[in-house]
């Protein structure tokens, strides 16, 4: 009898389980790299726009693209929203995204918009030197203004960026700081840099937020959630240093897999996208839109920007990997 | 003889004849039905690994081998990886029988606390003790801000003691269970000539209890080296395989270099396994047969006691720190910049799908492993085919297999079609089964070797078919072994990482790997409220499985005890 019961029980908590699976009727999945608040951002967006849910899970550009490499042609996603220009560019080069030209986004210049329809930019983020406000006054020290002060030996173990292996932030650090200083000078930068960092965090943001709480005193880190970071009250300073900064955008494209009715819903998250109001969302957290909107980060000054080629970083990515795992991934006491 | 059994074939007809031929080979057909299930699922992933390892695009080579032996870091991560295994299994094997001996021998009123505090690290994701090291420990932490101590908690320091914490309930659980089954008459007998506790526990409890501190050894060092959960948090730039086999996989898409990570870190662990078999055989203690007897609490010798106390009281006060400053975390802003009391990150709701995400796929791992688990303990125990003693290694192997290896091993083996499950909820859920499969197997063997076959072969006898026997019989007999596995994967595969975190998608994220996420992330409050509320509901889930095993259990035993 009583085994019975507890048969019922199991029974009715397994309809429970596999009910509760049961699609809802418009839904989308992606792979979506900006910050896990971001994400949330952007999903709910589109979900008030359009109706359409996006399944989606947290993870860095650079995990993203990894993914997609493996993946291909078997794409377990039907789109891509927010991620990097290497993947972005790949995905175009290889036909793994699938060409759709928006009405939505007529106006808009290339360096938001593929001509041929392949790829949309959401907006242009940055990477910004950042510091902990509380534990640099206690050491009397002040935020740098030049990168060229982070190789200061008193900065040892102090400060944390993103390891370009696994985050497109600092896989734009390093095309950046390699466009700035040359092949030669780029790579002996990052290696007396390397010197003083504490270790490399998987996403672009991290830092941000081990700054933030002061478990170090500086971080290289992604511009996308200072903002938010520091209206919730953590004591940062952040600053452009004097060489200026580089950028990368942030892609959306649909997977050439996407067929039928979820690429009708992908051409609809992709027109949304297109609107004023994700801009001003956009701008609202620090990004530099595709169409004209009020930057609560940067106000009204546009930052000194390093001169960058990113069809080329993209190119390269996979060598300077190689370069960078030979350079940095060395013996340890 | 033989022509009566002709003419009795004779006589039926074809459907009778199928239903006879089910009847007297339906164990056959379920073995090697199950074997079939082991070699996809449990084998067959492992075997594309090494195939991968070997691999490239012109075929056959030994270059991603080469390139792991000449490179200095690979071999760091190497030699570190297998020095922080062994030295937390001796350290929480150590432990883990101090607390085992205290709660069995040990004073009465300190058992049960005890045992408590020495099992509430199971009901936690392994990692959570890097959580806590941080905040105590971390250039802001409680510790590090109170008393002004300046200690990197960031290294490999960090990651042995946090991994340490995490597996002494294993390696606890393991023993406590062997030293419940000692006969105490023999140590009771040297106590009464006059051996003193100290040559009591060395020449008797301890050999004794050899094969229980071997299969402990050997568990904790597994899971040791594979959950790099606390590596990846608090390893810093020390390398480690697992985490290593991460980035390469997770991070870098590099599923050859991954899959030589995998093939180094399995191993260890398939030599320990196999000595560990080779050692155990012919090994077999067996005290004096019959049920275990209680023991008498005895007076312990104060040689004993004060140390024992002492070791188990220390790791117990720093789990017990462990817990509530988690707990507490979860309730303040921003630790160690804005320590006020908030309920924001309790009341973040999106980490609760996952948490939901994770209770589905536990259920229907536990459903699944329970099954297969009791049904492998059956035909193990009453089939008589050749390849027993196989099925009986290869279901019992999966807990010697690190969960690194597995969840690299399922992305690379069901990635594609005809056998496409990446993507999906099934693929997070089976990968659980099959590596937690060896509890429900080996408690269906020890609960059919309690019973003689002789009921089974007079339900025959009497005429029931082998489906009436076994629904009438067998299930009745087997349902506690079915209850244990169903508890026992339920629990871990709602705490573990190390396989699923390569295996979740869109729409699928577990919480195991959302408060990794935040603990990497840095987002202390965010980790500590998700770990809270997951807590509470592995507690709530096991309160309710043993209320319900309670109700069911009584009749069982009774069945069981009639028989």
């Amino acid at each position: 009898m009583k085994a019975k019961l507890s048969l019922a029980v199991l029974v009715i908590f397994s309809i429970m389980v596999v009910g509760g699976s049961v699609y809802a009727a418009d839904e989308i999945t992606a792979y979506m790299g900006t910050s896990p608040d971001n994400n949330i951002t952007i999903v709910n967006y589109i979900k008030k726009k359009t109706g359409i849910h996006i399944k989606q899970t947290f993870q860095s550009f650079g995990e993203i693209e990894a993914k997609v490499r493996a993946e291909a042609p078997n794409f377990n996603a039907d789109m891509c929203l927010g991620v990097g220009s290497p993947l972005t560019f790949m995905a175009k080069k290889n036909k793994w995204s699938r060409p759709y030209k928006s009405s939505n986004w007529l106006g808009v210049g290339s360096v938001f918009v593929d001509p041929a329809g392949y790829w949309y930019n959401i907006g242009n983020f940055s990477f910004v030197l950042v510091g902990n406000k509380d534990a640099l006054a206690k050491k009397g020290y002040k935020l740098p203004t030049s990168w060229q002060e982070l190789l200061d030996p008193k900065w040892k173990g102090e400060i944390v960026m993103a390891s370009p292996l696994s985050s497109g932030t600092a896989n734009m650090i390093r095309f950046s700081f390699l466009a700035l200083y040359g092949d030669k000078g780029g790579w002996e930068f990052l290696q007396k840099l390397d010197k003083n960092i504490h270790h490399y965090t998987r996403s672009g943001n991290a830092p941000t937020d081990l700054v933030g709480r002061g478990e170090f005193m500086l971080g290289i880190t992604s511009d996308e959630n200072i903002k938010s970071r520091l209206d919730q009250g953590y004591p940062l300073v952040w600053g452009v240093p004097q060489e200026g900064i580089g950028y990368d955008g942030t892609f959306a494209f649909i997977f050439s897999t996407t067929k039928g009715k979820k690429y009708r819903l992908c051409k609809k998250v992709i027109d949304a996208l297109g609107d004023q109001e994700l801009s001003d969302i956009m701008a609202g957290i620090g990004y530099m839109t595709p169409r004209p909107a009020a930057n609560k980060l940067y106000g009204a000054i546009t930052p000194k920007y390093i001169d960058l080629d990113l069809g080329m970083a993209a190119e390269e990515r996979s060598k300077n990997n190689d370069i960078w795992k030979s350079k940095f991934r060395i013996t340890y006491k | 003889m033989a022509a009566t059994a002709t003419t009795y074939y004779a006589q039926l007809t074809g459907w009778e004849r199928i239903k006879e031929f089910f009847n007297a080979k339906f164990i056959n057909i379920l073995a090697l039905s199950l074997f079939l299930l082991l070699a996809v699922f449990l084998l067959f992933p492992i075997f594309a690994v090494l195939v991968k390892s070997f691999q490239s695009p012109e075929g056959f080579t030994l270059a991603h081998y080469k390139n792991f032996f000449t490179h200095a870091y690979f071999f760091q991560s190497l030699y570190n990886t297998l020095l922080l295994g062994l030295i937390n299994t001796i350290i929480c094997v150590s432990v883990g029988f101090c607390f085992a001996y205290m709660t069995t021998r040990g004073p009465m009123a300190l058992r049960k606390p005890l045992k408590i505090i020495a099992m509430i690290p199971l009901i936690a994701p392994p990692y959570l003790f890097a959580l806590s090291l941080i905040i105590l420990f971390g250039r802001v932490g409680l510790i590090t801000q109170t008393f002004g101590v300046n200690w990197e908690i960031y290294g490999f320091d960090g990651v042995v003691i946090a991994q340490t914490l995490a597996f002494i309930p294993l390696a606890f659980l393991m023993l406590e269970n062997n030293i419940k089954s000692l006969n105490p008459n023999l140590e009771e007998s040297a106590y009464d000539m006059g051996a003193t506790e100290g040559t009591i526990i060395r020449t008797i409890t301890l050999p004794l209890l050899s094969p229980g501190l071997l299969k402990a050894a050997l568990l904790v060092f597994v899971m040791t080296i594979a959950e790099f959960g606390n590596a990846a948090v608090l390893g810093g730039r020390v390398p480690f395989l697992a985490p290593d086999t991460y980035t390469m996989i997770v991070g870098e898409a590099d599923f050859s270099m991954g899959s030589v990570l995998s093939v180094m870190l399995i191993m260890p662990c398939i030599v320990i396994f196999i000595a560990h078999n080779y050692l155990l055989k012919g090994k077999k203690f067996t005290t004096i047969e019959g049920k275990p007897i209680a023991s008498e609490p005895r007076k312990m010798s104060p040689f004993v006691k004060v140390p024992f106390i002492a070791i188990t009281f220390l790791f117990g006060f720093t789990i017990f720190i462990c817990f509530a400053v988690v707990i507490m975390a979860a309730f303040v802003n921003i630790l160690g910049v804005r320590n006020e009391f908030v309920m924001r990150h309790i009341m973040d709701f999106r980490s609760n799908m996952a948490i939901w995400n994770s209770i589905k796929v536990s259920f229907i791992a536990a459903l699944i492993g329970g099954i297969i688990g009791t049904l492998l303990a059956y035909v193990i125990v009453r089939g008589k085919f050749v390849g027993r003693n196989l099925i009986e290694m290869i279901s019992l192997s999966g807990f010697a297999l690190p969960g690194t290896v597995i969840g690299v091993g399922y992305l690379i083996a069901f990635a594609s079609p005809p056998m496409k499950l990446t993507g999906g909820i099934m693929i997070l859920a089976l990968n659980c089964v099959f590596r937690f499969l060896a509890v429900g197997v080996e408690a269906g063997i020890t609960k059919l070797h309690q019973i003689n076959i002789e009921i089974e072969e007079a339900s025959w006898d009497m005429g029931a078919t082998f489906f009436t026997t076994f629904r009438r019989i067998v299930l009745p007999i087997m349902f506690p072994a079915f209850i244990a596995g169903f508890i026992y994967t339920f629990m871990t595969a709602m705490v573990s990482l190390s396989a699923v975190v390569f295996l979740v998608s869109p729409g699928y994220e577990l919480a195991a790997v959302t408060i990794f996420d935040a603990a990497a992330y840095g987002k202390i409050g965010l980790a500590s409220a998700t770990t809270l509320k997951m807590v509470t509901v592995v507690v709530l889930c096991m309160i309710i499985l043993n209320l319900l095993t309670k109700f069911t259990n009584l009749d069982i035993e009774r069945k069981g005890g009639a028989a």
